[in-house]
This record gives C-alpha cells, structure tokens and sequence, in this order.
C-alpha cells in the first residue's frame, strides 16, 4: 500500500512542480516532510478515494503517511 | 517609539517610520495594483489614499488570458501617475488622512456568475462596516492570513493600521511557521478561513496571548471551535458572513446567524437577500440583491439561520471562488479539448475541491493540459484532478451537468 501512496504523493508533488520522491515513511509528516498545502491534502484525499473507496479525513485530520496507512488498513476486506 | 507596520512571509520587518517615509518618498501611483509583494500592495494603497487617486486591485498571479477577460491591457498595468511628495509627520496623521478618505474607492473582481469576472467598487466605509476602532484596540497584533488584493485582506488591513497595530504575515506559512510566529509577536488577533485553521490542526500547545479569532470566507466548521478553543484559551469566536459584493455584513460567536438589522438583511424562499445600499458604489440602489446563498430559519422569532448551502454554481475552494464555466471555457481552448466539465466536489480539507472530466480529439497528456491551465489560470481555478473520458453527460437542456 505504501507504495500506491508513493505513486499518489508523486503524481500531487508533481502537478505542482516538486520533484518526485524515491521513498516515504510513515513518519513522514504531509506538510512538513512531503511540503503538501491544504489544496494538495485535498487532491490527495480525492485520489486516495477514488482508489479504495475510503475518506481518510472522515474522522479527523491526518498528518502522516503512517495515519494514512492506519485509516487504509480499517477497511473489512483489506 | 517605532512601531510595528509590517512583518513579511520571509521575515523582513516594516516599521510605521519605513512606512511612512516610503510614502512620504513617493512621486509616482499606478492606476491598477498587480504586485507580488504584500508590503508593496499595502504602501501602493496608502500611496493612491494619500494622493487621492482611486485603485484597481489586481491579483499578482492573474494570466494574460484572465487580465484580457477582465478588459485591461497589460500595458495599462504598469502605467503611472505623477504626484507631488507628501509630508506625513507620524503615524497618527497617516490615521487621520486614512480617516478623512471618504471619496477614494478601490476596485476589485469577484467571479462573476457568467464566466466573467465582475468589477466591484468600493469606498471606505463600506471596507469598514464591521471594523472596531478604538483606544481599546491599539495594542492588537494581527495575523494577516488573506490575499491582500481580496475583499477580507483589504478588511483587515484597514481593521489593523486605523488602530495603528501590526500585521505578521502567515498567508500560506507552513503550521509550524505560523505558530512560532504567534509566540514570537504576541498575536492577539488572527482572521481567517476555516481552512487556514484545519491546515494548523493538530494543535497541541496553548497560545495564551490570541484573544480573537474570526473565521470568514467559507462555512463556520463546528468542528473546529473545539480545537480552537483549546488551544487559544482566552479567545473569542467570531463568524463572519461577507461577499466581495458588500464586505462584511453579519457576524455571530457561532454557526447560527440572526438578523439584527431587518433594513439591511432579509430571508425570502429560504434565500438571503441584502438591500441594495450595502454594496459596492456602482451597484448600490434602492431593492434587495440575492446573495446565492441559501439558509434555513432555525428560530422564526429571533430570525436566526444557518447556512446550508449556494443556489448557483460558483465553487468555494478554501475561501476563493471559482467559477465552472470559467475554467470550461479555458479548457475548451486547449487544441485537444472538445468538451469539458468542471465542478466541485466536497472536501473534508478545504470544503471543496475542483474536479474535471474531459472530452479529447487527439491525444494530449494530463501535464501538458495542467501546462497550459497553468500558462491561462490561478491556480486556485485549476482542477486538481482532471479524469479523460469518453463522453460527458449533458442535462435535458443540453447544458453541461454539474454534480
């Protein structure tokens, strides 16, 4: 799944003109470390969405790769 | 003693003393403002008071195509009119001259319903309908979190220097940034969107020295009070409900709103309508204008309501509004384009976000569509996720379905 994440983050830092990143980890704080602003948390919530149907702000805010990674393994059916 | 004007994004500070002798230094004023530096927004509007000469506020990142649309050559742009220097003594002339403004107007767009950005005049009083001014007030420290060539920036920048207090830049500072920054100057005020506070969550100190906090420019979010109050233990909650139409026009310490001046405010079909003499000076008449913002009574005796929505199709993106038709009609001019939709989808981080589908002829990759978004648009207006599709459904009308 972290790598789904990678290639998601990739193509946002992309679209606004940052480099592509080789890694992240789930320390990885969104705004701090991958530098994404709140319209770039957006997109990614959208494409993560779209991707496996769950909203990961649903119930509260999320700073990192690894909060992502928890709201993602919620899901019933992996 | 020198006082605080002006603490910038990359930290430079700007002294009332800096100010006015910049102003006082000053023998040229443009016509339209389009520049990329807030303090230079800000001196360029003193200059054009203190010389009476009206101004039309443009966004530094507006495109050629979005200037051509709003009828304004580029070279008229960095035209000048000659002044004579002025002799400003201190701070408190500065005030009073801002004071004595009540001819000068200030023009700024707002995203008009048909695609084209509508031209909106103001005076001072109208920029200041809300603004509290007094000796009370003259120790407030603001957090200046708007564009400053938008409707809510120009309304406290003028809140902030009618009381002589200084403004630090967050707009767009990271979390980190911004907090540092309201221990290091002692904030006491921040003004802004609910998505500028979401993007500061989690907050996990308490900032003792805020003792306002407003929120305007999209939906109160309930959600957020819990944490703003936490962290900022001795400050008030404002919501503020304004358009770049007629600035500010009601305020509450929650979601709910009531209707406190019936002359002012009405509710028809579940529909907020403002009278006529609240907006800018080329629209203010005798009647009632429809605000597109739709509300529900939630107590018929006090007048109290709640916003549930927006009956036309402008989208709210974190405070900036789009306009679907616009960026449509952008889109369409891309050579590869035949159709195109846009529309906004509801987003936990910014309220909305803007979506695409679109229709090609030939081949044409999604970065060398986003190139030419972002050659002709802000990118506020860029769809952040653009889907290429076989067709696009249309309504019964043959108009373009938004969802």
């Amino acid at each position: 799944m972290i790598d789904r994440l990678l290639v998601m983050i990739n193509t946002v830092r992309q679209n606004k003109g940052l480099t592509r990143l080789e890694s992240i980890q789930p320390s990885d704080d969104l705004r701090r470390d991958l530098e994404l602003d709140s319209l770039d948390l957006a997109e990614l919530t959208v494409r993560i969405e779209n991707e496996s149907g769950i909203d990961i702000f649903e119930d509260g805010f999320v700073n990192s790769i690894g909060e992502i990674l928890i709201k993602l393994g919620k899901r019933p059916n992996g | 003693m020198d006082s605080l004007f002006f603490v910038a994004k990359d930290g430079e500070e700007f002294t009332y003393s800096r100010l006015i002798h910049d102003l006082n230094s000053c023998t040229q004023v443009p016509h339209y403002c389009k520049l990329l530096k807030t303090y230079d927004i800000f001196k360029t509007i003193l200059s054009s008071i203190v010389h009476g000469i009206d101004i039309v506020l443009l966004d530094s990142d507006f495109s050629e195509l979005e200037l051509k649309k709003l009828a304004i050559d580029l070279d008229k742009v960095n035209k000048y009119k000659n002044v004579s220097k002025k002799q400003i003594e201190n701070k408190a002339e500065l005030i009073s001259l801002i004071k004595q403004a009540r001819d000068w107007r200030v023009s700024l767009y707002t995203s008009g319903t048909t695609g084209i950005p509508k031209k909106i005049t103001h005076r001072l009083d109208n920029l200041t309908r809300l603004a509290r001014i007094s000796e009370k007030h003259a120790n407030d420290v603001w957090a200046y979190a708007y564009n400053p060539t938008h409707i809510a920036g120009i309304q406290v920048f003028f809140q902030s220097i009618l009381n002589g207090n200084g403004m630090i830049d967050v707009f767009k500072l990271s979390s980190d940034d911004v907090m540092k920054r309201i221990n290091g100057y002692n904030i006491t005020n921040i003004s802004a969107t609910p998505t500028f506070y979401r993007m500061l969550l989690p907050l996990c100190s308490e900032y003792p020295s805020v003792r306002r906090i407003t929120s305007g420019g999209e939906s109160f979010d309930p959600h957020l009070s819990g944490h703003l109050e936490k962290a900022f233990p001795n400050a008030k909650l404002r919501n503020i409900y304004a358009s770049t139409e007629a600035g500010s026009v009601l305020e509450s310490n929650n979601d709910k709103f009531v209707i406190t001046c019936p002359d002012q405010c009405k509710i028809v079909d579940n529909r907020l309508f403002i009278h006529m003499s609240l907006l800018g000076v080329d629209d203010a008449t005798e009647g009632w204008y429809d605000t597109g913002d739709l509300v529900e009574v939630v107590d018929p005796e006090v007048q109290e309501f709640v916003f549930i929505g927006r009956d036309n199709e402008l989208v709210n993106v974190g405070g900036l509004k789009a306009n679907p038709l616009e960026i449509e009609q952008v889109l369409c001019l891309h050579p590869s384009i035949s159709k195109a939709r846009v529309w906004g989808k509801t987003n936990p981080v910014v309220g909305t976000i803007l979506v695409a589908e679109v229709v090609t002829m030939n081949s044409c990759s999604e970065a060398e569509l986003r190139a030419f978004l972002k050659e002709n648009l802000q990118d506020y207006k860029i769809p952040r996720v653009i889907s290429f599709v076989d067709n696009i459904d249309l309504t019964r009308s043959g108009k373009v379905k938004r969802i």
